[in-house]
């Protein structure tokens, strides 16, 4: 144990600097490949069982994960329960997780995407709900700035729900879960062409709407 | 509409969300800048509008809490089964057993996270998570928002190490919100996203002058006079310190942020006066 205990400390010393190196240096790309190459690990380890791993991915995807929810579904609530069940089903399926087939962040964002499918199927509803009255999205001290944002953020939503379907699952997957075109277009099954059109499609018909509404 | 126009907006919409100005864009794009600029600044507002949506820490807190629950589960299976498990695997599913157990006594599922303070036995486990985030943070702007909500912590933990008389502590987190906060003031070398044409009768809010510290009830005794004092000094210059340069953060930042640095400048600065308070009570016993 003490053995094996010397060796993990000798592995991090040796790791430590490559990290700040890495988290230190200008080149954001530089620092992207890095820390994609961190996360397959973290992954890997997630992918055997390692409970502190999965946190680790808990805490980078959760708050993306509810926006993506929260924009496809406009309610908090609903928003809450769902995400909620994102991360039970990535639990589960995570021992059986491919990394070779697909992305991590695309393989739970598709999670959530047919999570939000199932959603609207079983409510037998269209994918247009009611903001509530009294959301609470933004806690802060001044009342009259929390309004504001609430507001703003309730136009954004009643924008998005007018979109096309494909359009608003773009938008919100680039926008909501800040996903790249790449990763958006492996959640959806589509080709980067198309997804960057929804996106430049979308974006424009948001701009006529928030022009009408000016 | 082709292609092209489709591929030159991505690249734009992608350099404008890691932090790079609208105007910077469009200079390497003369011809398609008319059609693109409208976009971009649309592009904008809907960055900033989404980074508004936090879920609520409560609700995050009592998700993780369920998580570890099943965890555990699924750790006894394999235990049963006869699996092999990592020892330190093994370690933290036990910790974190400890935290499930320290929520189910009593702390409160969703004020679990919060209420680790510096003088507590979870609290190194707080830090290390917020260095495990800091550490994955991908962009510049993600790494920016985690120093932020960091600093508010730590002044959130300064206000109570106050309330219980702990000056070391409160010395201790005042440089913690200071480290936390020179870092994400870098973000005023960052170029300036243009102002979206989104309609906001409001505009940006002018933030109120700091309001002179209110004395404070039914709280703990704070030290020595003296001590208390000097501390208390040190707590103002700090407090102006921090908050000026905050604020000078919020015109130069990316427009991801300025809703994140906004809310931050409102919690930092109450939780600020709370604690002046608390120690300016102490020093006039």
């Amino acid at each position: 144990m003490r053995r094996c205990l010397s060796q993990l400390n000798h592995v991090l010393a040796i790791l430590t600097p490559a990290i700040n190196l890495l988290s230190s240096f200008s080149f954001s790309s530089i620092i992207d490949i890095g820390m994609m190459s961190i996360e397959k690990d973290i992954v890997s380890r997630a992918i055997k069982g390692d409970g502190e791993a999965f946190a680790q991915l808990y805490e980078r995807y959760f708050d993306g994960i509810y926006r993506y929810v929260y924009v496809r579904l406009g309610d908090q609530s609903e928003a809450e329960d769902l995400t909620q069940e994102v991360f039970v089903k990535a639990l589960e399926a995570i021992g059986h997780y491919k990394q070779r087939n697909l992305p991590f962040a695309p393989w739970l964002f598709r999670i959530a995407h047919n999570q939000v499918i199932d959603y609207f199927r079983k409510q037998g509803k269209m994918e247009k709900v009611p903001l509530e009255d009294d959301i609470t999205l933004v806690s802060s001290s001044n009342p009259a700035l929390a309004a504001e944002r609430e507001l703003e953020i309730e136009e954004l939503i009643n924008n998005v729900e007018k979109l096309s379907p494909a359009q608003r699952e773009v938008i919100s997957l680039r926008f909501g879960a800040e996903l790249s075109v790449a990763e958006a277009a492996k959640v959806l099954g589509k080709n980067e062409g198309t997804v960057k059109a929804l996106q430049y499609n979308g974006v424009m018909a948001l701009k006529r709407m928030l022009l009408t509404d000016k | 509409m082709t292609g092209k126009t489709e591929d030159i907006f991505n690249n734009c919409l992608q350099r404008i969300l890691k932090g790079e100005s609208i105007e910077d864009c469009l200079k390497t794009y003369p011809e398609q800048a008319p059609e693109l600029e409208p976009l971009l600044k649309t592009s904008a507002a809907l960055a900033q509008r989404s980074s508004a949506i936090q879920p609520d820490p409560g609700f995050k807190v009592r998700v993780h809490s369920q998580l570890q629950a099943m965890l555990y589960d699924k750790q006894k299976e394999i235990e049963e089964r006869g699996a092999k498990i990592h020892f330190w695997y093994k370690g933290w599913v036990l910790a974190m057993t400890g935290v499930l157990g320290l929520l189910l006594i009593g702390v409160g599922t969703a004020g679990a996270s919060t209420s680790a303070l510096p003088d507590g036995t979870l609290y190194p486990l707080k830090l290390a998570t917020e260095q495990v985030r800091l550490t994955l943070a991908f962009s510049d702007v993600d790494k920016a928002k985690l120093h932020i909500q960091c600093a508010e912590h730590r002044a959130g933990e300064m206000v109570e190490m106050a309330r219980q008389g702990k000056s070391d502590k409160v010395l201790m987190l005042t440089e913690q919100v200071d480290n936390h906060l020179d870092k994400v003031h870098v973000m005023e070398e960052m170029p300036v996203v243009e102002e979206t044409p989104v309609p906001r009768e409001k505009g940006p809010k002018a933030l109120a002058p700091i309001p002179a510290p209110a004395p404070s009830v039914g709280v703990e005794a704070f030290g020595e006079g003296k001590e208390a004092g000097e501390l208390e000094k040190t707590l103002s210059q700090s407090r102006t310190r921090n908050l000026n340069a905050l604020r000078n953060a919020l015109d130069k930042a990316p427009e991801r942020l300025k809703p994140i640095l906004q809310q931050a400048i409102e919690n930092i600065e109450q939780d600020y006066n709370k604690t002046i308070s608390i120690v300016g009570s102490g020093s006039n016993q």
